[in-house]
């Protein structure tokens, strides 16, 4: 190989071995959030069971972090319907067209989105506007008469 | 002698921080002959340079956490000496950078500015309109208001609807499962880091490649240009041509930098006039909100409004891409020697089109039409209407039961539903009976059999009954 060539290659070869040892492990821990998957609490109460009566719809309030003050964001809430006594739904607030946050309108029972005319039925089902899904349902389950729902069985923006 | 030593001072900066060559290279060279839109490149350079000098002096007081955010920007625009004006600049360039960029990417293809030679410069351009695009959301996601919140939650839901790699989107954004601490320091990085670097680098290049290229000049828009070295040839006698050509200081410069000095201005007075752009509350999750976009994306959120359900993933999804691939490959798409707007019919119809439509759409989304809402104030009685204290009972429980969350009465109220008042048809007792209890399958309407008592329902019918007429004598 010609001197010429090889120390070309050398060139090429460091600057891509340099630009490998700093890049590489930057955007692995930039994107490590995806690696790492959905870490942390799980489950989290949403308030004894017997706050929310049969037949109705009810806004309720999931603390994100046990512990301490609640902090902007640690608190987020849903809607709680329950058909019947043994039956309990908790929903996503957020609109399943684009993330808008859905209100509960007790008088025609339906939820409203603010942004694009998305309306969603009493049971989540989607009346009008652009959402192409029902209403996103959290995982729920009661512990010593408490509601808890599991916060990773909704998308993670939802 | 004190003047010779003085020359003798300049002469030696001039050489050693190589001034001449600057002068010589870039001021003193000529140039085809630019009109005053070619001022626009100018015009997003200067508005640039205010986003990076502003941004900067933000960022001396900006908290980028959880706590910190809202009452820091809050502290900028309320309390800080002159604070409110340095954000006002700040988000007016920032508007008005997207405003006269997509103008610079619609000129470009009315003339065909991105013909041999200048594939580069269009490549570039392209990429740079994209990066721009996206920082414009994310620094209003760090105001951290209501705005903001739902300004970024809509942003990750339109990633989550990516195939396969969409939740990790969502989770690489979020920096972890939920909106929290270590989200803002992301959006804060990208928009006050990573994004401005790009953007300095590519505009550093797009610049270069403007200077190597020229811009379109009067020859080319005249004549058909079928390739790089006839270009080069044209663009060369009209940069050395006594009426095609003129010399790029102070000539070109004075010209483009009128058009930035016009933009400074409006960007100034708008800055005086609105200030910078408004607080919402703090970002939260909790109360009931109305979350906007800002304005350069009210068309974006009209489309979004007038989407049919099953085209929606496709759509938010396949949008910026296929935009992007379109953009990217017009170049080698159209391969027409013609270039000037007088010579591209074609790309006049389609830009109006695209101007028409944009504008459309921005009015549409300000009215909304699609808008159902619930709202706990019965609907006025329309004029003219005498009500019986029966029908009027049927106005309170219209409210009640929120059948003015999508039925407006004479104007008032949501604009979903039919307004009851003015719909064009008059309805029988038993006809609204059975619409109310029964409503057919197609229209989004929930049914009220088994809420409402013989005698609500029959209030209720009877309040319409005397407003549906309202409009019919």
């Amino acid at each position: 190989m010609e001197r010429r060539t090889l120390l070309t290659k050398l060139v090429h070869g460091g600057s891509a071995l340099v630009g490998l040892v700093i890049g590489l492990p930057a955007l692995i821990a930039g994107i490590s959030p995806a690696l790492q998957g959905r870490r942390g609490e799980r489950w989290r109460p949403l308030g004894k069971l017997e706050q929310f009566p049969v037949g109705q719809t009810q806004a309720a309030i999931i603390e994100h972090e046990s512990e301490g003050e609640p902090r902007p964001l640690s608190r987020q809430g849903v809607y709680v319907w329950r058909p019947t006594a043994d039956e309990v739904v908790v929903f996503s607030r957020s609109c399943t067209d684009l993330g808008c946050p859905i209100i509960w309108d007790s008088g025609s029972q339906c939820f409203y989105c603010p942004c694009h005319g998305g309306i969603f039925a009493r049971d989540g089902s989607r009346m009008a506007g652009p959402p192409d899904r029902e209403l996103f349902r959290y995982a729920n389950r009661v512990r010593d008469g408490v509601l808890e729902v599991d916060v990773f069985s909704v998308p993670p923006m939802a | 002698m004190a003047g010779e030593r003085m020359k003798a001072i300049v002469d030696w900066t001039l050489d050693r921080f190589a001034v001449k060559q600057i002068e010589k290279g870039l001021l003193d060279r000529r140039v085809a002959k630019g009109t005053w839109y070619h001022g626009d490149g100018a015009a997003l350079f200067l508005l640039f340079k205010i986003l990076l000098i502003t941004g900067a002096f933000l960022a001396l007081s900006y908290t980028p956490s959880l706590d910190g955010a809202y009452s820091s920007v809050r502290y900028i625009t309320e309390d800080q000496t002159l604070g409110w004006f340095v954000r006002g600049l700040h988000y007016w360039s920032a508007g008005l950078m997207v405003l006269v960029l997509v103008f610079h990417l619609l000129r470009q293809i009315l003339l065909g500015g991105y013909k041999s030679p200048r594939e580069g410069t269009w490549l570039i351009g392209v990429l740079l309109f994209f990066a721009v695009i996206a920082t414009s959301l994310l620094g209003y996601v760090l105001r951290w208001d209501e705005r903001a919140i739902y300004g970024l939650r809509v942003a990750l839901n339109l990633m989550y609807r990516v195939p396969l790699i969409g939740e990790s989107l969502v989770l690489i954004v979020q920096g972890g499962p939920h909106i929290g601490e270590q989200t803002l320091p992301r959006i804060y990085a990208m928009h006050v880091i990573f994004v401005p670097l790009l953007l300095l680098a590519l505009i550093g290049y797009h610049m270069y490649l403007v200077v190597m290229h020229g811009i379109t000049g009067p020859t080319e828009r005249s004549q058909p240009v079928s390739d790089a070295d006839e270009q080069r040839r044209l663009y060369k006698a009209d940069a050395m041509s006594e009426e095609r050509g003129e010399t790029f200081f102070p000539s070109t410069a004075a010209k483009s930098g009128a058009f930035a000095g016009v933009v400074f201005l409006v960007v100034v007075v708008l800055t005086l006039v609105l200030g910078p752009g408004y607080l919402y509350p703090e970002a939260n999750l909790v109360k009931s909100s109305f979350p906007m976009e800002e304005w350069w994306w009210s068309w974006y959120s009209a489309l979004a409004g007038l989407l049919p359900p099953w085209l929606a993933t496709t759509f938010y999804v396949g949008f910026p891409i296929v935009l992007f691939l379109i953009l990217a490959a017009l170049p080698f798409l159209d391969r027409s020697p013609r270039r000037g707007l007088r010579n591209r019919p074609v790309a006049v119809v389609v830009v109006s089109v695209c101007v028409i439509v944009i504008l459309s759409l921005g009015s549409l989304r300000a009215r909304s039409p699609w808008m159902a809402f619930p709202h706990s104030e019965p609907p006025p009685v329309p004029d003219g209407v005498q009500l019986s204290p029966y029908a009027e009972q049927g106005r309170q429980l219209f409210a009640q039961f929120g059948c003015n969350s999508c039925h407006a009465i004479d104007g008032h109220g949501a604009p979903f539903g039919p307004d009851l008042a003015a719909s064009g048809r008059v309805l029988s007792h038993a006809q609204f009976r059975k619409i109310i209890l029964d409503p057919p399958e197609e229209i989004a309407m929930p049914p009220y059999e088994g809420r409402l008592t013989d005698e609500e329902l029959n209030q209720i019918i009877d309040f319409l009954m005397h407003v549906q007429i309202t409009r019919h004598r």
